[in-house]
C-alpha cells in the first residue's frame, strides 16, 4: 500500500538524472527490489502508468529485478531461503542466520536516448 | 525519423535518497539540539501511546519527553500526551498514508518546541511495514509488539525486526493466556538482528519500565557526550 508514495519518489529522481544526462527521453528504468521491501511489482506498474504521462519517462518500460530472503546456517554452513515457518537450516536444524538478500531498494539504472 | 541510440548509464542509488536526505537534515537539526530521537514502530493496537505515558511517568524529572503524533485522522493522541506529561506534541495526519516521511516531521519540527524535550518519540502510523524504509532522522527504530499478536510477528514481518535498534515486548502481563512462546519470538529476532536489545514491558503492571528508561537515558547520555 506504500508503493504510490515510492514511485513518486522514484520519478522525482528519474527526472532529476534525465535532466543531469540531457536525456530527451528514458526508455527504461531497471530497478532492483528485494522481498523483504514488501513491495508489490503490479501496484508499482499501476501508479507508473498512472504518474508517467507528459513526464520523460513516458512510455518507459519499468523492469523490477526480484531478490528474495536468504539465510547462512552457523552449524553447517548450509545457504538457503527460510521457508515462511521460520529461519532453521533445513538441513541441520539450526536457527541460520538472515543475510542482507532481500532489502534491496534500488535504480539499478536507466536506459535513455539523448 | 532516425535512430536514436539508447544508452545505459549506471545510477545504483535508493529509490527514496530524497527522503534520505530530508531525514538527515531532520537529525542534524534535533542533534544540534540535543535531542535523542525514536521512530517508535508498531500495529495498531500494540499499546504505542500508552508506551509513551508510561515512558513518561517513570523518567519523571530525569528527563522531558516530547511526541510526534502521526495517524491517519484525528488528534486524540496528542491531546493524551499532553496531558499525560508531554513537554511538547505536534499532531501530523497522513490522510490516509500508511507512514510518515521526513517531509511530513520537517514540517512537525518548526511547530514542535525542542527546547521542551530531552528526547522526541515519533510515533508512527501503526503498520509494520510501510514505516521501515522512510527514515525520519531519527536516531533509534523501536519496534514494539504486544504479547497478544502472537511470537510469530517475526516471521510473519521479517524487516521491521531486521532494522530496529531496539525491541519492546508489551502486555507480558498477557504472556500466559496468548499461548505466546518466548523461544520462538527471541530465536526469530536473533536469526534477523543478532543482539538487538530487547526489553520485556506491562505498562499496565508498570513491569519493567524502569530498565527501558533507564536505558533510554543512557542513550540520551550518550548522544550528548558525542555531540
Amino acid at each position: 500500500m506504500h508503493e504510490l508514495s515510492v514511485m513518486s519518489y522514484l520519478l522525482e529522481r528519474v527526472e532529476t538524472h534525465a535532466e543531469r544526462l540531457g536525456a530527451s527521453k528514458v526508455v527504461t528504468i531497471n530497478l532492483v527490489i528485494g522481498d523483504r521491501t514488501s513491495i508489490v511489482d503490479d501496484s508499482l506498474l499501476f501508479y507508473f502508468d498512472m504518474l508517467t504521462p507528459g513526464t520523460v519517462a513516458e512510455g518507459a518500460s519499468l523492469k523490477v529485478r526480484r531478490t528474495h530472503m536468504r539465510c547462512s546456517c552457523p552449524r553447517c554452513a548450509s545457504d538457503y531461503q527460510p521457508d515462511g515457518f521460520g529461519f532453521n537450516c533445513p538441513t541441520c536444524g539450526t536457527v541460520g542466520e538472515v543475510t542482507n538478500d532481500g532489502s534491496e531498494f534500488l535504480i539499478e539504472s536507466l536506459e535513455i536516448q539523448q | 525519423m532516425s535512430m536514436q541510440a539508447v544508452r545505459i548509464v549506471n545510477i545504483v542509488e535508493s529509490l527514496l535518497v530524497s527522503n534520505d536526505e530530508a531525514a538527515e537534515v531532520n537529525r542534524a537539526r534535533l542533534e544540534a539540539a540535543g535531542v535523542l530521537t525514536v521512530n517508535l514502530m508498531s500495529s495498531p493496537g500494540a499499546g504505542k501511546t500508552t508506551m509513551i505515558l508510561k515512558t513518561i511517568e517513570t523518567l519523571g524529572e530525569r528527563a522531558r519527553l516530547g511526541v510526534i503524533e502521526g495517524d491517519i485522522a484525528g488528534s486524540i493522541d496528542t491531546e493524551k500526551v499532553l496531558a499525560g506529561g508531554a513537554g511538547d506534541a505536534i499532531q501530523i495526519n497522513t490522510g490516509g498514508n500508511c507512514h510518515l516521511e521526513a517531509n511530513m516531521v520537517h514540517r512537525a519540527l518548526d511547530d514542535l518546541d525542542l527546547g521542551k524535550c530531552d528526547v522526541l518519540v515519533i510515533e508512527n502510523v501503526g503498520n509494520l511495514v510501510c514505516p521501515t524504509h522512510w527514515a525520519l532522522g531519527e536516531h533509534l527504530k523501536l519496534c514494539l509488539v504486544g504479547a497478544a499478536e502472537g511470537h510469530d510477528k517475526p516471521i510473519k514481518y521479517p524487516q521491521i525486526f531486521a532494522v530496529s535498534d531496539v525491541i519492546v515486548l508489551n502486555k507480558i502481563d498477557l504472556i500466559e493466556h496468548v499461548d505466546f512462546d518466548r523461544t520462538i519470538f527471541y530465536e526469530s529476532i536473533q536469526a534477523l538482528n543478532p543482539g538487538v536489545p530487547i526489553f520485556e514491558v506491562s505498562c499496565r503492571t508498570g513491569e519493567g519500565l524502569d530498565a527501558w528508561t533507564d536505558w533510554l537515558l543512557d542513550q540520551l547520555a550518550t548522544l550528548r557526550k558525542e555531540g
